[in-house]
């Protein structure tokens, strides 16, 4: 018995090792951006664009115009904070970022954002105190 | 014929049986309306926008469209890796509104359905409609419901799969 536990508690070890820190994944786009700008991703972050239907939309209309609030999907559902200092799960998974970058960035932009747009943006985000 | 103890207790029974009788036919038992998502992928992906809509609102052919078409969903991307896609698309089969394992309320939306169709939204099928056409489009209206996919918003107990008559709080703003 006490050497299944262990087995198991062995298993669940690499899930814990895998999660990231803010700041690992800020560093890994930086990398590979050559630099990150908090003062760009705040500019990016309350940027409006007005899409082909002529809705004017940014990141705001979703995770409202402060990013340590909670902010509403289209369908009214909740969305944790974007700031780590008020999500402490944000940022963590760099997989589950990437996902949302490729969503979000096409439903905002209609196009993927370039590895600059999000080094600046996980600059910001992690600069809100 | 007095009404004796033993006819009493016989008129009893017959109230609390009938009670119970209609209580579950409106879904007010402890089975949930409709059984909610169980599969981990299908919970975490749907829920991360909506709530998780459990799989027998509508039939396999309309998930099947769904789930095809993940990067315009409403027009927003909802696109998943193949792996998820596949693995949400096989829960969503075999407990769609039309399959062997659906209850019969389940059963009742997927009958609605012209076989020629596959509605992407279980709330334009005519067994939504039918259950919902004593709301007034003034109340779909206000602010705390916004919009007919917000079940939640007077089904309070909607994302444990249970929409039981006596559940439902309307918003008043």
């Amino acid at each position: 018995m006490t050497r299944l536990l262990l087995l198991s508690c062995l298993a669940l070890l690499p899930s814990f090792a895998l999660a990231d820190t803010p700041q690992q994944i800020l560093a890994a786009y930086q990398q590979q951006a050559g630099g990150a700008s908090a003062a760009r991703g705040e500019k990016f972050f309350f940027a409006k664009v007005t899409q082909a239907n002529g809705e004017v939309v940014g990141c705001a209309s979703c995770h409202t115009d402060n990013p340590k609030a909670v902010g509403k999907t289209r369908a009214h559902k909740t969305i944790e904070p974007l700031a780590p200092v008020a999500n402490r799960e944000r940022f963590t998974d760099p997989a589950k970022v990437e996902k949302w970058f490729k969503r979000n960035c096409k439903d905002v932009l209609d196009r993927e954002c370039t590895v600059q747009e999000k080094a600046d943006f996980v600059a910001f985000l992690i600069s809100v105190k | 014929m007095g009404l004796t103890l033993k006819n009493l207790g016989i008129l009893l029974a017959a109230l609390v049986a009938s009670g119970f009788w209609l209580g579950t036919s409106w879904g007010d038992g402890s089975q949930p309306t409709f059984p909610p998502v169980s599969n981990k992928a299908a919970a975490t992906e749907c829920a991360s926008c909506h709530m998780a809509y459990p799989a027998g609102l509508l039939p396999a052919r309309s998930w099947m469209r769904m789930m095809n078409s993940l990067e315009n969903h409403f027009g927003e991307d909802a696109s998943l890796s193949p792996e998820e896609t596949a693995a949400i698309s096989r829960y969503l089969k075999d407990n769609a509104a039309d399959s062997a394992t659906a209850n019969e309320r389940s059963r009742r939306i997927a009958s609605g359905i012209a076989l020629n169709a596959a509605p992407l939204r279980f709330t334009e099928t005519p067994y939504f409609g039918y259950l919902h056409d004593e709301v007034p489009a003034t109340v779909w209206k206000r602010a705390k419901i916004g919009s007919r996919a917000n079940c939640i918003a007077c089904h309070t107990r909607a994302e444990t799969g249970s929409f039981a008559e006596r559940e439902i709080k309307i918003p008043k703003d």
